[in-house]
Parts: C-alpha cells; structure tokens; sequence
C-alpha cells in the first residue's frame, strides 16, 4: 500500500518557490490502478517523483508498505527504485545504441541477475507490449511509440510491488494506448500491487479503478472513485468518466 | 558625409559574427574555456617538440655562420696538432683571394669561481674581424691582448664576469687568463650568447695549448666569382694532408653526428602532432552538442546553410587562433623548461650551444595544427546541414552528435590496418632507412586497429556479463556496445602516447645497454685512467712531457701504457680515430664486432696497415673485411684494409680503430690523449688515484679517474644525451594522459542526465561510479593495449634500424616493466583525474534527468 499524508513540495524559482505538491494526501491499496490527471504543471510529475523516492517532500510523508521515504538513506532509496518500483517515464530514458532487449534487463542486471538470466525475464514483457519483433533494434532504430512500451516492459519486467509511469501512452496511438493501460491494470490486479499513471489520455479512464485529479499542486477530488466521477478536467478538455473494470 | 564599411560573408554581417561570438563566449565561458584549454595544450605539445627538434641543428646552423661571418672556404687540418701557420699568409697572397684569416681551435675546459665547463678555444687575429663574424664581433671591439671572451652563458655557468681571472685547461696545461669582455649578454645574444666558443688573440691560443705557431683551420673570402679557382689553388698549396671545404662545412658534419637524435625526435615530433591535433579534436567535440543545438535554432529562424558554415567557421576559427596562441606561449616556455640542453656527447666534437630557434615556420605549424583541429572539429554540427537531416535532428538526438562507427567500418579498419602493418614491415625491412617514416606511419595504423578492439572487448565483455553478476559491467556493455568516435579518439590519445613512449623507450633502453656493454668494456683496460677531463670519447691530446715514466714509479702502478685518439673528418663524418696501445687487449669490445674476429683483428691492427672500421663507415664504402681503403690523414691519403667491422662504438658518425704504430706514422705524433695505467694486484684504485695525482704534480690540466669513476661519466652522458627523447616521452605520456582524463570527464559530466536516469531505476551512486571507473578503465586499455603491442613492434622496427643504419650498439630486448610502468603511469593519472568528476556525476541526484 501507497500512502501520501499531507505531503508538500516546492521547487525554488529565483527568490521565489513554487509549491508543486500542496497538501496531498492519498491511498493507493493493493491491486489498485489510479489515474492522475491534470494540466500541465499541476504537480502530477512531481507527486510521482515523490512516490518513487527521488525526491523528498518537504513536509508531510510518503510511505510504502509501513516504510517512510523520507527517513530513507540515499542509498535505501536506490534500493527502493530498484527492488520495490517500476517506474515509467514520459522521455523514456532508455540507453542509447542499446538493443530493446538489453534495456528491458536494466534494472534485473542492477539487482544483480546476469545478463543471461535478466533477458530471460525481459523477454516475455517485450513480447507482451508487441515488440516481439523489435527486441534486437536500439532505441535509435525504434518508434517513440515503440520506446515507450520498451520503457513499460523495462518497468514491468522487474516484477515491481508499485508501480508508476508518467505519460506512459504520450506517444501511442489509440488502440496501442488501451493495449498498454489494459496490460498495466492487468499486471496491477494480478499482482496485486499498487500503480499511479499521470496522464492526459481520456482513454486512460476507462481503463483505471479511480481517476484523481490535480490542479496548482492539490487534490481537487481526493479519495473520489472514477465511477462517481461525471466528467474530468483535462488540460483543459471535458473527459468523460467510464466506469472502471471490475 | 558619413561613409560605413559594412561587409558581410554570405549575407552575415562580420560585426554579426563578432556579436554572436562574444555572445557565445558569454553564455558558455567555461565550454569555451575548457576546449580552448585542450587546444592549447595541444598546441603547446606541437610547439615543444618541435622547437626541441629543430633547435640542435638550427642553433648550430646560425653559430656557424656567425663564427665564419663571410668566410666561404677553408682549409682545415685533420688532427688537433694543426698546422704550420705560415700557409695563412700563402693563402692570402693566392690570386682571387679576398681574405684568408688564421684560426686556431682547440677543445678546453674553462675553471671559475662557479665550477667547471668545456669549451672551444678559437684562437684568431685580427685579420678575422675582415670577415665580419665572430672576429668583428668580439676581437674589433675590446682590445684583445692578453684576454679572454666569454660568452654569456659560459661566463653564467663557472660564475665569472668581465675582469676576473680564471683558469683555462687545454691539451693539458692550463693557465690563469683574465676575462676581457662577456658577449652576448642581454637579449638578442644570439648562438653566440649560448655558445661554448671562448675567443682569445690566435698568440694566446697558440700558448694555452702549446702548439706554438700552428693552426687548425684557414677561413678563406674568395672574390666574387673566384670560388671555384680559388678552391684550386687552395687544395694545390694546402696539400695531402689538409682539407679544403666550405666554410660551414662543419653542418654537415653535425647534421650527421646528430641524425639518430634528430630522427628519433622527430618521430616523436610527428606522434606529438597527431596526439596534439587529436587532444584539440576532442577538446573542441565537447562543444559539440551544443553547437548542434545552436545550428538547429539557427535553421529554424531562416538562417541558410552558407550562413551556418560561416559563423561554424568564424567561431572555430576564433577559438582556434585564441586557444592556439595560448599553446605557442605555453609550448615556448616547455620548450625553455625541459627541451633545450644539448647532448654531451656532441659538445667534445661540435661547437654547439644550447639556443633555441623558434622559427615563424614552427610557430604557423602549431598554430595551423590548433587551428585545423578546432575547423574539423566544428564540422561535425555542420553535418546537421545535410538535406537528408530534419531540422530539429539535433533537438531529438540527446546523444550529443558522437557518430557511431558502423561495424562495416571497423572490419574494413581493421583490414587497412593489417595490411598497413604488413606493407610497413616489408618496406622497413627492404630499406632500414624508411623505418622512421614506417615509425610514423606505425602510429597511424595504431587508430585503426582501435575500433575493431573496442568491438572485441565489448563482446567479451558482453560475454561475461551475460554470465557474471556485475550490474557495472553490464552498464560498461551498453556504453560500450556502441563504438562512438569520441571514444576512439580518446582511446587514440592513449594508444599513440603509449606507442610513442614503448617504441622510443624501448629502443633509447636498448641503447643505452648498448653503449653500457660497450663502454664499460672499452674501458676496461686500465684500472686508472688519466686525460685531460670530461671529454668521453678521449680525442684530447697532450704533451707526454714523461709523464708515463714519472707515474709508473708510482708504488700502486704496475704499468702505464699510451693511448691515442682523435676526430678525423672523413667526408661528411666527423670519425672517432682511436689508436689503443699495442698491449691493450682487446683492441676493440669484443661485443661490438659485427664481422671478423678479436684476435685476428688485434693481431692485423698491431702489425697494420689495417683498421678496424664502424658498419656505416664500412656501408657507405663499401668495404668488408680484408677489402683495402683509402683513409685521408694528416701526412695524406693512406692505405689500409679492414681488419674487422664493428658498431659505431657509440659514436653516430662512426669510428676507425687504428695500430698505435700506424696512427703514429699517419698522424706523426706521439702525444697521449690518455694514459691507461694497470695497477698492481690488491692496489685500491682510489688510494691509487690520490697517489697517481701527487705524482702529476702541478697538471691541473689534467685529470684522473679510475675505471669506475670513468664508467660512471660515460653512463651519465649517456643518458643526458638522450634526455631530450626521456623528457619528450614523459611529456608525451603524461599530456596523453591528462588529455584522455580531461576529454572522457568531460564525456561522463555529459551523460549525467544518463545516470540519473540509472539512478531512478534504483542504481546507487556506488554501481554507477563503478561502472564510470571500469569504463573509463577500458577505454584506457584498449588504447593502451594497442599503442603497447604496436609500441613493441616499433621498438623491434627501431632497434633494428639503430643496429643496421645507424650502427649504435643496440641489442633488442623487450622490456615489460618499462612497458607495464609506461601503462600503469598513464592509467594512474588517468584514473585518479577522473574518480572525482566521475564520483561527481554518479553521486548526480536522479531528478537530474528531469531537468536536462
């Protein structure tokens, strides 16, 4: 389980700081995939990062099945990247001239499998994001779309106890877009494991147990679930709420 | 009426590219700053070697012409002893004869306050100042009876100055003298201000060396147009058994005595240039991404691609000068520091001072080497410019514009590089005389076998890791797996330094055994050795005046035997002449006889008229043993045969090993130039020295050493005579290897965006420094993997040529821990650069790669 308490962070600008995260406060139960939505700097990256222990807040605590992230050393925290989170970022940040194969065992070889050993592993996430074909092509000779889902098997693939991705559909088409969101809430409920997607895809949705929403760093329908949710603002856009899968 | 100039390359204004170049510097100082630092370094590298290699030759090349000012011609005696000073004014009386002046030179050694130094005593009269060189500038304005002049460097190493006495030892006297005047002090001394030519009235000469009324050389000013007879009529009055020559005829015998010297150095000049140009390649590539990003902003706002490449090349070509005239300063003051003393060796038979020459051709060298690289450099981001390339390509690609070698590339090197080897091992071994061009073009071949090495390492590696649990080493894997030419380059740094150092190392190491085996057993034929100091090759004569009789009454003495010697110039060698009393056994070191056998040749020489001649001597005449030649000496030519052919005995130019009965009768002189003395069994030599001093009585002229002391003298010069390639290779090791640490902290500093996103993933600061260490380790091993195992062959290649060209005693063997020491001293500074910008970019917090 994933718990925010009254969490705040700000970033200095200058003289002045901006308060990206304010006051949040939020449970993710096992099995339980949310979406996060909200426009553009509204905090979704931020709390993300905070889930994840790359950055401390400045008050309140994030905790992870009874585990304070504050309170963790530095090199707790990597080990808490490492062991307990998969993590989906919205630039991918594969290695470069490295194949698609490789990079999934990324975090496998950083626990300490062999490369032999990790790409076993790896192998049947890329076939799962359809990238069976793709799995000796570096990120140079991928898609953005096809990066993006090397990036989610690498995330997935380390079989992670929270899971969390950051625009993780940014650059899929729709139908692609719904295969993955599927394939995360799958391995969310079969798992049993807590996932945070911050997203600006409607389809997203339809795909997730509660939609939240985050606007100038606060939760502006805390706790609700996506079912009792009529329509969300999305930068700006009226989405329509769909009711989550059972 | 206000008239405005403003031009404009391709449509840009030029005040534009000043603007956006001080913009540029503004908002990237410390890039800039940074890359013009390698430039510079670069630059310097260039400028140091080359001014150390083109110094010897050049400083003496201008002294020369100074000493014989208009002097066109001379006659010129082929021993110390000289000749009779009466063929001066015979020569001055021949028709086309504009002057002839007379001219003693003898070597000395010169005592002050300070210390000791050697000298060239040039003994001239007035008639000299008519030619308008040194005579004018010393004898026309002080008034020269009596006094001595001294140049300043001289007078700065014994710590005298003008109107104080001090002693001068020559052919075994000595006397106090007053110095008259020091010339050449302040700047613009010239060659003469760091020559070693004392001048004195040719009287005073003529009584410090006690050869009264002789001569060793005639300059001679013919009348326009009258060389030719001149030259003529000098050779009819001059006879058998004198020379007539040009006048700086002595160039070229420098020329030949310094051609190893020089050949190395410039071998190491030519590695110098490529790591040089290769350091400012890689400085100038870490401005790279950032110039990509600044041609795609450019492209987006309408700029055209003439308009690009000429603000690239106006900003390249800025740094470039900048940075390069920084390295001209910095490479003039490595050049002051390190490069500039002359070998020993060379100073007993050439007047050579230890000026430096930095020529406008060596400047506008390094300054284009500097200039170029920062030019190719800043063409990688103009390759964005191509029709095929989106315009934001630089925008998406976040790799920083470092091309992959494609993997057809690196066969194909590899080939070119296995066919290069082979192609330079049958052309060095056809013609020994190419192997320094084949050095070069060896070092070359280095670069291309680099890639292929990095394709093999990163499958072992990759091997390994698919089998070991090591998280760096699969992140060394992912690095690695992609062959950027940065790494090459960086790698190449390594590799050309090492190569550099192992073949030049490794070769002066074998030379310097060489000429230990060979002294040491030269040697080794007296236990006592008396002549007049310093003087290695022992060609300084003097006056017997019974000193043999007097010493062998020295109770420790057993016997005391006459050894002669001399310079004998013999077409453009200046040949070592050695005349080895006929008991000395052997007569020549065993070791260095290439044909022919030590007793034979022993039993050949004391009967003569046979010689023992050095290999290059022999070449060059084409002689081999038993084959008869004609030697040119003091009473005329002379007819000897070889008796056996050995090395140059430590002398490039050569040697001839005479019977002592035949250099008396060709040189018609008895004066020893050492007294070889055998002490009795259980004598201490150095209680044995004290007593033999005693028993020279007042001969400060002379000096006494025993075996060892003697040995000890000769390693030494040994080693200061190859001092300049030891310091040039250190220089060279130690530039590479801050080179390569600068360049790949720059590279990981780059890639922190890249870690951090290691780091989100849940790497430690710990895995990442690590796998930056092993990185970094193995870019430093693959360059120096190949520079070494190429370093060793150039080392196999340059024995060789020493054996075969050069005639140097230089027996080939490999030596590992010189290898492994260059190896560990370059990984060392390398590695120890680069833990703390590596430690800084691991220990990069993983938010970082959010915000690049």
């Amino acid at each position: 389980m994933l718990e925010l308490r009254d969490v705040a962070k700000g970033y200095a600008s200058g003289a002045q700081t901006v308060q990206a995260v304010d006051g949040v406060s939020l449970t993710l139960g096992a099995g339980e995939f949310v979406a996060l939505y909200g426009p553009s700097g509204s905090g979704k990256t931020t709390l993300l990062l905070l889930a994840a222990g790359i950055a401390a807040p400045d008050r309140g605590s994030v905790v992870f099945e009874g585990r304070d992230l504050g309170t963790l050393s530095e090199r707790e925290a990597s080990s808490y990247r490492l062991h307990d989170v998969g993590f989906v970022f919205q630039s991918f940040h594969l290695i470069p001239h490295t194949t698609a194969l490789d990079n999934a065992t990324i975090k496998l070889t950083g626990a300490g499998d062999t490369l032999r050993d990790a790409r076993q592993t790896a192998l049947p996430w890329l076939e799962r994001v359809g990238l069976a074909d793709r799995v000796g092509h570096t990120p140079e000779q991928l898609s953005m779309g096809e990066r993006q889902r090397v990036a989610i098997a690498r995330a997935l693939a380390g079989e992670p106890r929270l899971l969390l991705a950051d625009e993780p559909t940014g650059n899929l088409d729709s139908e692609r877009s719904a295969e993955i969101l599927a394939l995360m809430s799958e391995v969310a409920h079969e798992r049993g494991i807590p996932a945070l997607v911050a997203t600006h895809d409607p389809e997203a949705a339809h795909h997730v147990d509660r939609v939240l929403t985050i606007r100038d760093g606060r939760l502006v329908n805390a706790e609700a679930d996506s079912t009792q949710v009529d329509s969300t603002e999305v930068d700006g856009a009226e989405v329509e709420s769909a009711p989550a899968p059972s | 009426m206000r008239l405005t100039t403003n031009p404009r390359i391709a449509g840009v204004r030029l005040s534009m590219l000043g603007h956006l170049y001080r913009v540029r510097l503004r908002s990237h100082a410390v890039q800039e700053l940074l890359a013009g630092s390698g430039i510079a370094v670069g630059v310097a590298l260039v400028l140091g070697v080359l001014v150390a290699n083109s110094s010897l030759t050049g400083s003496a090349g201008e002294l020369v012409h100074d000493v014989i000012g208009t002097a066109r011609l001379q006659v010129v005696a082929r021993s110390q002893q000289g000749f009779d000073q009466g063929l001066a004014p015979v020569a001055q009386r021949l028709a086309g004869v504009r002057v002839a002046a007379p001219v003693l030179r003898a070597n000395a050694a010169i005592v002050g306050p300070r210390g000791r130094t050697g000298i060239q005593l040039f003994g001239a009269t007035e008639v000299a100042v008519k030619l308008g060189g040194l005579g004018r500038t010393v004898l026309s304005q002080h008034n020269a009876q009596g006094f001595l002049f001294l140049p300043a460097s001289v007078a700065e190493a014994i710590g005298t100055r003008a109107g104080e006495n001090v002693t001068v030892l020559a052919m075994g006297h000595a006397q106090t003298l007053r110095v008259g005047a020091v010339f050449g002090s302040g700047a613009g001394g010239g060659a003469l201000a760091s020559s070693p030519i004392a001048v004195v009235p040719l009287a005073l000469a003529q009584s410090l060396t006690g050869l009264t009324n002789r001569i060793t050389q005639i300059y001679v000013e013919p009348q326009p147009g009258a060389d030719s007879r001149v030259r003529a009529e000098l050779r009819r009055v001059a006879g058998a058994g004198l020379d007539v020559e040009p006048a700086d005829h002595e160039l070229k015998l420098l020329e030949q005595a310094a051609r190893p010297n020089n050949q190395s150095t410039e071998l190491f000049a030519a590695i110098s240039v490529m790591v040089g140009f290769l350091l400012a390649l890689n400085a100038m590539l870490l401005t790279v991404p950032e110039r990509r990003r600044f041609v795609a902003d450019l492209r987006m706002q309408g700029y055209d691609w003439r308009q690009i490449l000429v603000l690239l090349a106006f900003q390249a070509f800025a740094l470039g000068l900048l940075a390069s005239a920084a390295g001209v300063l910095l490479g003039d003051l490595l050049s002051h520091a390190f490069l500039h003393r002359v070998p020993a060796y060379l100073i007993t038979a050439f007047p050579v001072g230890g000026s430096e020459i930095l020529r406008p051709g060596t400047v506008l060298i390094a300054l284009g080497c500097g200039v170029l690289a920062t030019m190719l450099a800043s063409l990688s981001p103009a390759l964005d410019l191509r029709p095929s390339r989106p315009t934001d390509a630089a925008l998406l690609d976040r790799e920083g514009g470092s091309e992959v070698i494609a993997h057809r590339t690196t066969v194909q090197l590899a080939l070119l590089g296995a066919a290069s080897v082979a192609v330079i091992t049958a052309v060095v071994l056809i013609e020994p005389r190419l192997t320094i061009a084949g050095g070069v073009a060896l070092a070359v071949t280095t670069l291309a076998a680099i890639p292929a090495l990095f394709a093999m390492l990163a499958r072992g590696l990759r091997w390994t890791g698919e089998r070991v649990r090591s998280s760096a080493l699969i992140v060394v894997v992912s690095e690695l797996r992609a062959t950027t030419t940065r790494a090459v380059a960086l790698a190449g740094i390594a590799a050309l330094a090492v190569y550099g150092s192992v073949a030049i190392g490794g070769a002066r190491d074998d030379l310097l055994r060489g000429l230990d085996a060979n002294f040491s057993e030269y040697l080794q034929t007296a236990d006592v050795w008396v002549t007049t100091g310093g003087n290695d090759l022992t060609t300084n004569s003097f006056a017997p005046d019974g000193l043999a009789a007097r010493l062998s009454r020295v109770p420790a003495v057993s016997s005391v035997r006459t050894y002669q010697g001399g310079f004998l110039d013999v077409g453009e060698r200046r040949m070592w002449v050695i005349a080895r009393p006929a008991g000395d056994t052997p007569q020549v070191p065993e070791s260095q006889l290439l044909h022919g056998s030590e007793a034979s040749a022993s039993r050949l020489l004391r009967r003569g008229p046979w010689a023992i001649v050095s290999a290059g001597f022999a070449d060059e005449h084409h002689l081999v043993v038993g084959r008869a030649f004609t030697l040119p000496t003091p009473t005329g030519p002379a007819r000897l045969s070889v008796a056996a052919i050995t090395t140059n005995l430590g002398w490039a130019p050569g040697a001839i090993t005479l019977g002592q009965g035949e250099y008396q009768r060709l040189w018609r002189s008895r004066d020893p130039s050492a007294l070889e003395i055998r002490l009795r069994p259980g004598s201490s030599p150095a209680a044995a020295r004290q007593s033999i001093l005693r028993a020279l009585g007042p001969r400060p002229g002379l000096g006494v050493q025993t075996f060892a002391e003697r040995q000890s003298q000769y390693e030494a010069d040994s080693r200061q005579g190859l001092e300049a390639l030891s310091q040039i290779a250190t220089l060279l090791l130690i530039a590479a290897a801050l080179a390569v640490a600068s360049a790949l902290s720059a590279a990981i500093w780059q890639r922190r965006a890249r870690l951090a996103s290691l780091k989100i993933q849940g790497y430690s600061t710990a895995q990442l420094w690590r796998a930056l260490l092993l990185e970094s380790a193995v870019v430093l091993g693959v360059g120096c993997g190949v520079g070494a195992a190429f370093g060793i062959y150039g080392h196999a290649l340059a024995a060789r040529w020493l054996r075969i060209s050069t005639g140097f005693p230089a027996p080939f063997t490999v030596g590992l821990p010189g290898v492994f020491l260059t190896l560990g001293l370059l990984a060392i500074i390398a590695l120890t650069v680069i833990s703390l910008p590596g430690l800084a970019a691991a220990r990069a917090p993983a938010r970082t790669s959010f915000q690049e």
